[in-house]
């Protein structure tokens, strides 16, 4: 009987220190430069997993991903980030694979959450996971040669490894890299793929499982009623899966049996574009993630970013307004997120977008403040690594006039105030009076969608979905980050964890958020005229290292994972573009309960129950 | 010398040297070209009304571009739907497949022939025109059912299963609820129902009736919160899926019609039709005046409706019905015929020479209305306790959540 591991403190050396006892030989440190955490050995990652999970505590997986380090050591690994939901560190660990014939086992009989991320990571890095149950690809189709994300594989139209690319006219010559690539010539498909047979290829691999066409009832009595399924497809087109997601679920009647969700029609290797990128590049992109709420996007980003300059000697951390300004913007970005959340959940219950259009009325006044101080309204692409772009202005002038030809013109400060103290306040009021109350969302919503607690954090779900199934875990308090220790305000949490309590729960973290809003007004006024970014930083070379920088998006835990790294003289001076760029993305990873959670109920609570998680798409296929 | 007029066409033919039985036919086909094509312009209006509706319930304009206050919208989309290519699915069943759209507005359309605009003007008074009702409205729910069936798709499908079980479910209530105004005037005439309503309008006698038959008739239509046929959030469009051009401009405009025509029926059967003040002087303009403003609130009230709650789902819907509506409509319906006989034996109902007299009536009404109150309030007071014990559930499971929860955290 093995000895459970004792610890002394709870801190995360100590979880190591324990675990290299337990297991000698198969843990060992992380030793290179700038990284942290340990590498087990594959053989022994289930066990040593387990361990992590049950005796160390760390029960939530955040995020698993790969990385090819072709050209630097020739290895690939899937890094782990696991954490304990009462707050903390993370425990980073890692498996490392040969490139040819990549293996590691499957992690998902620990932690269900690995199921779609360590698909993910099949797909884009060719690494096998034996004991996965249905380990297909997830963002790429079935006909898709290679793996995109090894750094061996280029794309179609591939100019150069990195960013900023050479000239494109040496000598006065214009090269398109579409020249040089001549379409038709630069796409490759697996051996063995019959082309004509392209639809039935991938389709067959999906519908195999859903018993399509099979007597569900095989009854012997002669007089009972023979029940057929009905597969149908939910999307990619249709009005209520929020973008082109889809969902193929099998029917009896109008009960839904199974369901399996279909996703990536949306996929642009994000990361991938990311890798070719600079850091500085990626900010902007980031935006097009979760687009309901870039500034979020964006402060996970320059988190992670800045927790490796961190390491180098010219490193200025951001001042203290930037970090207010940066609070400021994250807290309006939820308040907005969850307005179109509402909104459009009660669409999905079959509002005739009365509700939703009430609920973002709102949102345009905060955009209005967005597009005075970023420049745009939605791909906002504010903040940098030590700071924020810009100030906040002064006034707010808008080139679009007001009713009765009212020239937009308010002082920033003022506006603010009354967004914040009032207008805001009045209409979640307001949705509350409206909503809650109804007879019809009550009777649609309490006990439809139901995700136990312990379920919400085996399937790594995060954000309101986590919390309104009664698990108090957010970020801004488990693992705080910019001035969200010095705030004063509640972690939004409910307990039945229905959609009826996601969606109260999104009206008390908007009233929380109202709540820090509230106390970031004096900072903002006490630090007026402070810097709000450090020295300019268009190409920052970066320390070389890893890092995780998360932040409690409002559609959940969103984590950005970046590797900076290089071969050869580029790792010594600090590489320019990361190595690696992943992106945890919340709405992907949520995801990952809708089947479980759909199994029984009707083919209109699918709908909602889709609504209540509340995805986006630019975010789940990347 | 007859002056010619609208009242006496077939006379004036006949006086002009026209053939008695031709004269005949003409007024006829004038008669049904005039109550057919009534309602399909007053639907082009109707479509602007309600889009306007909705567009100053949700802050927005609403058309405003295509003629003045945008009302020439509704015809620019006409000529577009008219415009589109016809198209039949690869997969679908031809002749039903067309059939459908026509079927929707023809059943439609037919409810009208029984409607009374005035004393004079009704395209026919059947004597069985409520049980004509019952059976012509009855063809859009098979209008709907093949189109949902021969389209040869599975949202379709979806949506035709859908209308089996709520549109077939919702007649039930319906009917007993229309039996409530055929009591009241002894005879199933539309004519006879508004002309025994000349004392005291049928509402007032009996309200449940008249919501159960608003209730029952908007899912029949359906509208929100009944509109699981067209779920445009789960399964898209439903039956009307696969219809582009105009024939799926024939059901958009049958489906707007026949709220409409919901109206007007409520205004027949329980507001006393085109009954009014001075409407015996001037029919033809006051007649469908009255009508018409009366089944325009009604109108009015299914937008209201329609853009303010969200869906309810369809195993709630058939229990909404078959749990409470049907139950509801029959206990009504027998407590009013008691309520009436006993009137009768007590010597309360006016008689027959004063029964269009308001003073006569109010003893009578009073009666019913009181029997409608104690319904009412013995539905209210049930609804309340089952609300107030689904709470009660609710609550102690959150307690229950919580306690456990606190019991972890120690």
């Amino acid at each position: 009987m093995d000895k459970p591991l004792e610890l002394k403190t709870g801190t995360i050396a100590d979880a190591i220190a324990a675990l290299k006892e337990k297991y000698p030989g198969a843990v060992k440190d992380d030793s290179r430069q700038g990284y942290s955490g340990i590498v087990v050995d594959k053989s022994k990652l289930v066990e040593v997993a387990t361990a992590i999970r049950d005796e160390l505590g760390f029960d939530y997986l955040s995020s698993a991903t790969g990385v090819d380090y072709f050209g630097i050591s020739d290895h690939m690994e899937v890094v782990y980030h696991a954490y304990r939901t009462s707050g903390g560190a993370a425990l980073v660990f890692k498996a490392q694979t040969g490139r040819e014939n990549a293996e590691i086992p499957s992690l998902t009989p620990v932690w269900p959450g690995a199921d779609f991320q360590e698909r993910e990571i099949w797909d884009l890095y060719g690494i096998k996971f034996p004991g996965h149950p249905n380990l297909k690809r997830i963002l790429m189709w079935e006909g898709f040669a290679g793996h995109p994300m090894r750094k061996d594989w280029k794309e179609a139209y591939y100019e150069e490894e990195h960013k900023p690319f050479g000239s494109r006219w040496p000598g006065g010559w214009v090269h398109r890299a579409e020249e040089l690539n001549v379409y038709g010539h630069n796409v490759t498909y697996p051996a063995d793929l019959d082309l004509s047979k392209l639809n039935d290829a991938s389709e067959e691999a999906l519908y195999s499982g859903m018993g399509l066409g099979v007597n569900v009832t095989q009854l012997d009595d002669e007089t009972a009623l023979k029940v057929d399924r009905l597969v149908v497809n939910l999307g990619p087109h249709h009005p209520s899966t929020h973008g082109v997601f889809r969902m193929v679920v099998t029917l009896n009647g109008e009960t839904i049996e199974l369901l399996e969700p279909v996703m990536g029609y949306l996929h642009r290797n994000h990361e991938k574009i990311g890798e070719r990128n600079t850091f500085l590049h990626n900010m902007p992109f980031t935006d097009r993630l979760d687009y309901i709420a870039s500034m979020s996007n964006n402060l996970g980003y320059a988190l992670a970013v800045e927790q490796l300059l961190a390491r180098g000697a010219r490193w200025q951390p951001p001042s203290y307004r930037a970090e207010v300004i940066r609070v400021l913007m994250v807290e309006l970005t939820r308040i907005v997120n969850h307005y179109w959340a509402i909104g459009f959940f009660l669409n999905d219950l079959g509002a005739f977008f009365t509700p939703a259009l009430y609920a973002i009325a709102e949102r345009e006044k905060i955009l209005d403040f967005f597009e005075a101080t970023a420049g745009s309204r939605m791909m906002c692409n504010y903040m940098r690594f030590g700071g924020v772009f810009k100030d906040i202005p002064e006034r707010i002038r808008g080139v679009a006039n007001l009713l009765n030809d009212q020239v937009r013109d308010f002082n920033t400060m003022d506006y603010l105030t009354e967004l914040i103290n009032d207008r805001i306040p009045r209409s979640i009021d307001e949705l509350d009076r409206l909503l809650t109350d109804s007879e019809i969302i009550r009777s649609r919503c309490i006990g439809v969608g139901y995700l136990p607690p312990e379920m919400a954090v085996a399937y790594s779900c995060a954000g309101p979905l986590l919390r309104a199934s009664g698990v108090p875990y957010d970020v801004r308090r488990a693992e705080p980050y910019s001035i969200y220790p010095e705030l004063d305000f509640d972690v939004a949490v409910r307990y039945n964890g229905d959609l009826y309590d996601r969606y109260l729960l999104r009206l008390d973290e908007m009233r929380e958020s109202v709540r820090i809003l509230k106390q970031v007004l004096p900072r903002l006024e006490a630090t007026k005229g402070q810097n709000v970014f450090g020295p300019a930083q268009h190409t920052p070379r970066v320390p070389v290292g890893e890092s995780y920088g998360r932040v409690e998006n409002p559609k959940g835990e969103l984590g950005y994972y970046v590797v900076s790294n290089g071969i050869g003289e580029e790792a010594s001076k600090g590489p320019q573009n990361p190595w690696r760029y992943h992106v945890r993305a919340p709405s992907f990873i949520n995801l990952t309960a809708l089947g479980a959670m759909c199994k029984g109920h009707k083919v209109a609570d699918v709908v909602a129950i889709l609504g209540s998680i509340d995805i986006v798409l630019g975010e789940t296929d990347r | 010398m007859d002056v010619c007029s609208i009242n006496n066409i077939a006379r004036c033919l006949v006086n002009s040297g026209f053939d008695p039985a031709l004269a005949q036919f003409i007024t006829i086909l004038l008669g049904v070209v005039v109550v057919a094509s009534f309602p399909l312009v007053v639907v082009i209006f109707l479509i602007w009304v309600e889009r306007k509706f909705a567009a100053r319930i949700q802050d927005r304009i609403g058309p405003n571009r295509v003629g003045p206050y945008g009302l020439l919208q509704t015809v620019a989309d006409a000529i577009k739907l008219i415009a589109k290519e016809d198209i039949t699915p690869a997969g679908a069943d031809r002749l039903v497949y067309n059939a459908a759209p026509i079927m929707a507005v023809m059943s439609v359309l037919l409810i009208w022939a029984v409607i009374p605009f005035s004393p004079i003007h009704v395209g026919v008074d059947l004597e069985i025109g409520a049980l004509y009702f019952v059976a012509v409205a009855s063809i859009a729910t098979l209008a709907i059912m093949l189109a949902g069936w021969s389209s040869n798709n599975k949202y379709a499908l979806l949506g035709a299963f859908r209308v089996v079980a709520q549109l077939v479910s919702y007649e039930v209530p319906l009917v007993f609820a229309l039996l409530v105004p055929i009591l009241f005037a002894s005879s199933m005439s539309m004519q006879d129902i508004v002309h025994a309503q000349s004392g005291m309008w049928f509402f007032f006698m009996a309200p449940v009736a008249g919501l159960i038959f608003f209730i029952s008739s908007q899912a029949e239509t359906g509208r929100a919160p009944f509109d699981l046929l067209e779920a445009e959030s789960e399964i898209v469009a439903g039956f009307n899926i696969e219809y582009s051009g105009m024939k799926f401009g024939l059901f958009f405009a049958g489906e707007f019609m026949h709220v409409l025509t919901n109206g007007v029926l409520m205004a027949v059967l329980f507001f006393g039709g085109w009954l009014g003040p001075l409407v015996e002087q001037a029919p033809i303009i006051l007649g469908p005046l009255y009508l018409f403003a009366k089944s325009t609130f009604w109108y009015l009230l299914s937008l209201l409706i329609r853009n303010t709650v969200p869906r309810v789902r369809i195993d709630q819907l058939m229990d909404f019905n078959w749990k409470f509506l049907v139950p509801l409509s029959i206990v009504n319906f027998v407590v009013i015929a008691v309520l009436l006989r006993l009137c009768e034996a007590l010597g309360i109902a006016p008689a027959a020479a004063n029964a269009n007299d308001f003073v006569a009536n109010i003893p009578q009404t009073l009666v019913l209305l009181l029997g409608n109150a104690a319904i009412a309030a013995y539905v209210l007071n049930r609804l309340r306790r089952a609300g107030r014990e689904q709470r009660l559930a609710e609550a102690g499971r959150t307690l229950a959540a919580v306690g456990e929860k606190a019991a972890v955290a120690h």
